[in-house]
């Protein structure tokens, strides 16, 4: 006979060395402890008051503001919220462009382009966001005025479903800014980080050299 | 949504019976129906269609690049809570104590509700589910949960399961079960004294994970009142009412379904689901909405899967390669359930065969369909097989192939792939070639339904200012059914795509079969192309008198305008003498519309490196037929993604269980290794024109089927040596490399 907890949180890889999964794994103790610097804790929680009490649920939340598509947006989250969750469930209204796939950092569908760069929004806290510019896939174009890239995501027909699609049209966009006349390998290689599992990879690929041709910055 | 009326229809129509297949559970069973053998034209031919076999960009396609197409997981409703589901961490146990008194106590907690389940029979097996007013704290609320269970013994391998003494999966039941057979077992076996070569191998598949990238789920949206909306994730929008109203205690008139954008399911998602049940229940006791949505770790353990294989083979063959014996033993390795597999000799043609097919059943999670159930399986191993006695008489593969293969269409299919890859290049001694680097090209064929039903209801409506509205409940999996729907009412009403716009997904419309066995599309578009053609009947007849009176179908309507009796006016000018409501019909099935049957052959080429044992796809080939093509662009899409799970089956996808633990070793995409974008090959989906079949046949299942085969065989044409067991991991490949040379 066996007495256990069950595999609630069998998902967290342990060899996932990552600050965020640390923070989301020890909740808000742990958490404020680390943000304590930068962040006032809306609640009773810090470190010494942990220690006092023993180990105990604890919870709080702090007041964020993020820079989203060119908007200051204020949200209160508790520490450990990701920048995924904050878009999604805090926000208002929500920013749901951004997808919750694995929210492990393994499937790139959660790319946002943080200062220019794309970055998986399941592996940022909210707070580690503050001060920095945050666009995602809304913020690159809209339906009736898209950008090169996804203009070209719907011409090449790159998309079927369609989950993982603002995770390439986001890190794909990025990277033509930083590589405006890529190389078919080039392409591959900037988004290997991303899956998708309707199988549109060729496409994708050819929507990423038709949009850089295009001029993916004009 | 306004009322829509459905035409009075004519005179009673002549009846005729057709065998049409029913989809239940995504696995389609053929059954007899009568319909109306009503008149109506035609598709015409082929390669004279206005707008359909085009290539048209999806029309939802700008909503889904800028993050605007609102999916099942991206509704948020005002006071929602999240729910998350505690798993049982053994793969058989009985529950002893259950203590949730510290989760309910966490602030923002709730609701903790326990599944009916006292016994649970695979690790991930669901035991609670909670409700908070955060993901973060109903995950809080799940670690929160204290359960003692008995720990039973196991048994997750297929090997182990069948020895005598094995742990029973159910008690009282034998872990092998026997579900049919076929043919003459002594004919087939004095068949092979005749044969001149004869080849005995088994081949191993395992279970496959659908891995949709939006987890399974739904929103319930009740808050006590006396209605609900059930925002899914789901592949049949009829499929949810009926459960959800149940565990709701509601009327199922009053339960909507409702699926706008969904992220895959590829046969995953019908019903409700346990998930679904315990969403309704938890927004029952809670009065609030609640949204519970798997975690990627919850989608591998508990959401299904493609039910692994065994096959145990015995083929002979004459020297002339006539394939004349053939004996197989078939296990389906579908966990708790009775997974599928196609039965052998699968499309090939033998004179004397016999099969036995057997459930072999262990403690893991019941398999369920997957896009083409059973087929990839079935087929991998009778391609692999065929491969192997083409070889041992010394015949080209696809000469072989066309020996015994009936069906003519294969024959055209695999000299026109041939010449697309170069068959020539293949290696002419399997192993050959000098240096580490060894290219192979390998073959395969597949098949599949893809017949329609008539479950499919659809209205037209036309306005006085022009605008038409073509509605059904039916669901858009991102296979393009939006964009047909549309483009066969605009092609009818001589308009454009875009004049055309839909309403789709929601129960509370005409119904529609779930998208299963590749159904939806030989089901919805006969029924919408008789309502576009009722449309463009009743908007005639209403505007007849502005030239004159002529016979509604002598009014023709083409590139947005309207000709009649040599006057010619827009369609805006015409529909504006349209009574002020507009004209609404309804389309029902015709089943002179579609068939059922399509072909497909896939040619690759790799690349094995025998030192390390790595396989690298270099080019895929895929001829595939379907009728009508409806929009040639998707349909090349579906091509591509069929290549591409294939090619991931083949060489890199499969569940890896812990025999002594009972769990999966690889229940994220950290380990469970999908394509990515570094291994695809060149891919050239072709579209098989020949195919000159004026109906619509669905065709996204098959072509799945054949890449498996064309794979395996050519890791063999390349490197010498025939890995009968997926994934061909480079483990493998080096193993038989080695037994080779040792022996």
């Amino acid at each position: 006979m066996k007495k256990s907890r069950g595999i609630g949180d069998g998902q967290t890889p342990s060899h996932d060395p990552s600050r965020r999964r640390f923070l989301k794994g020890v909740g808000i103790a742990g958490a404020g402890a680390a943000v304590a610097d930068r962040l006032w804790i809306d609640g009773e929680a810090t470190e010494s008051d942990a220690q006092a009490k023993g180990p105990r649920a604890l919870s709080g939340t702090v007041p964020v503001v993020l820079d989203i598509n060119g908007q200051k947006k204020t949200v209160q989250v508790e520490p450990r919220t990701t920048l995924l969750n904050t878009l999604r469930n805090h926000l208002e209204p929500p920013i749901t462009g951004a997808k919750l796939v694995c929210d492990m950092g393994t499937c790139g569908s959660c790319t946002v382009v943080l200062d220019g760069k794309p970055v998986y929004s399941c592996l940022i806290l909210a707070v580690d966001a503050v001060g920095k510019q945050i666009t995602t896939v809304e913020g690159l174009g809209t339906p009736e005025k898209l950008n090169a890239v996804q203009n070209a995501f719907v011409e090449h027909d790159a998309l079927m479903c369609g989950f993982c699609t603002p995770g390439f049209v986001t890190t794909i966009s990025a990277y033509l800014k930083k590589n405006p006349n890529p190389t078919l390998a080039e392409v591959r290689e900037a988004c290997k980080g991303n899956f998708c599992r309707c199988g549109t990879y060729p496409r994708v690929f050819e929507a990423a050299l038709a949009a850089a041709k295009a001029g993916a910055n004009s | 949504m306004p009322q829509q009326q459905p035409s009075p229809s004519p005179t009673p129509a002549k009846k005729k019976k057709v065998r049409v297949p029913r989809v239940v559970n995504g696995v389609e069973q053929m059954v007899e129906i009568e319909v109306d053998d009503v008149g109506g034209p035609g598709w015409g031919p082929n390669d004279k269609h206005a707008v359909l076999n085009h290539r048209m960009t999806r029309v939802d396609g700008a909503l889904k690049v800028s993050g605007a197409a609102r999916y099942t997981h991206d509704i948020r409703l005002p006071n929602m809570l999240y729910g998350r589901i505690l798993r049982c961490p053994h793969a058989h146990a009985r529950l002893k104590t259950f203590d949730s008194s510290a989760a309910s106590k966490i602030a923002g907690v709730k609701s903790v509700i326990q599944t009916p389940l006292k016994e649970f029979r695979f690790a991930g097996s669901p035991v609670a589910a909670v409700a908070a007013i955060t993901p973060e704290i109903a995950q809080d609320a799940v670690r929160a949960i204290v359960v003692e269970y008995e720990v039973l013994p196991h048994v997750v391998r297929a090997d182990d399961a069948i020895k005598a003494g094995a742990p029973k999966v159910v008690e009282e039941e034998s872990n092998l079960q026997q579900k049919g057979k076929q043919g003459d077992p002594q004919k087939a076996d004095a068949a092979f004294k005749d044969c001149d070569a004869i080849i005995e191998a088994e081949y191993r598949t395992p279970r496959i994970h659908h891995a949709c990238l939006e987890t399974h789920g739904m929103v319930v949206d009740y808050s006590g009142g006396d209605s609900a909306i059930i925002y899914a994730s789901t592949q049949g929008t009829f499929t949810i009412p009926g459960d959800a109203a149940e565990a709701l205690g509601l009327p199922q008139s009053a339960v909507t379904a409702t699926v706008q954008h969904m992220g895959g399911g590829f046969g995953s998602k019908f019903g409700i689901g346990i998930e679904g049940l315990l969403a309704c229940k938890l927004s029952k006791e809670t009065k609030a909405p609640v949204k519970l949505l798997l975690t990627r770790y919850d989608e591998f353990v508990m959401a299904g899967n493609r039910s692994g294989s065994w096959q145990k083979m015995k083929a002979g063959v004459k020297k002339d390669g006539t394939i004349a014996a053939l004996q197989a033993t078939q296990y389906r390795l579908g966990g708790l359930g009775g997974g599928s597999q196609a039965g052998q000799p699968y499309v090939y043609r033998v004179a004397d065969f016999y099969r036995e097919v057997y459930a072999l059943h262990t403690n893991e999670d019941s398999s369920i369909a997957m896009r083409a159930p059973g087929h990839p399986q079935a087929s991998f191993a009778m391609e692999s097989l065929v491969d192997e006695l083409a070889y041992k008489i010394g015949m080209d593969p696809v000469a072989f192939r066309k020996k015994n293969l009936r069906d003519e269409a294969y024959h055209r299919q695999l000299d026109r792939a041939a010449r697309a890859i170069g068959w020539e290049r293949r290696n002419s001694t399997p192993g050959g070639g000098a240096g580490p680097l060894k290219r192979g090209i390998g073959c395969a064929v597949g098949t599949w339904g893809g017949g329609g039903n008539d479950q499919c209801k659809v209205d037209v409506t036309v306005s006085r200012d022009g605008s038409v509205v073509v509605a059904v409940g039916t669901q858009d999996l991102g296979t393009g059914t939006r964009t047909f729907t549309r483009a066969i009412v605009a092609e009818e009403l001589g308009l454009q795509v875009p004049d055309v716009v839909d309403q789709i997904g929601n129960s509370k419309l005409g119904s529609a079969n779930p998208s299963g066995g590749s159904t939806t599309a030989a089901s919805l578009a006969p029924s919408v192309k008789d309502a576009a053609y009722k449309a463009r009947m009743a908007v005639a007849e209403k505007i007849a008198a502005l030239f004159g009176n002529p016979k509604p179908e002598e009014i023709v309507f083409t590139d947005g305008k309207v000709t009649g009796a040599g006057n010619s006016m827009t369609w805006t000018q015409v529909c504006a003498a349209l009574p002020p409501a507009g004209i609404t019909v309804r389309g029902e099935w015709r089943s002179d519309l579609q068939a059922r049957g399509v072909h497909g052959v896939s040619f690759a080429e790799v690349e094995v490196d025998v030192e390390t044992g790595k396989v690298r796809p270099i080019k895929m080939v895929q001829v595939q037929d379907c009728g009508l093509p409806l929009n040639r662009l998707t349909m090349e899409s579906q091509v591509n993604g069929g290549m591409i799970q294939s090619l991931g089956m083949a060489l890199w996808e499969g569940r890896v269980m812990d025999a002594d633990l009972g769990l999966q070793l690889n229940p994220s995409f950290m380990d469970y290794k999908l394509a990515g974008s570094l291994e695809i090959p060149e891919m050239v989906p072709i579209i098989d024109d020949d195919d000159k079949r004026e109906v619509v046949i669905g065709m996204a299942e098959a072509c799945i089927i054949p890449s498996l085969g064309a794979l395996a065989n050519a890791v063999f044409n390349a490197c010498g040596v025939r890995v009968r067991d997926l994934p061909i991991t480079p483990d493998k490949i080096l193993m038989a490399l080695n037994g080779r040379k040792a022996a």
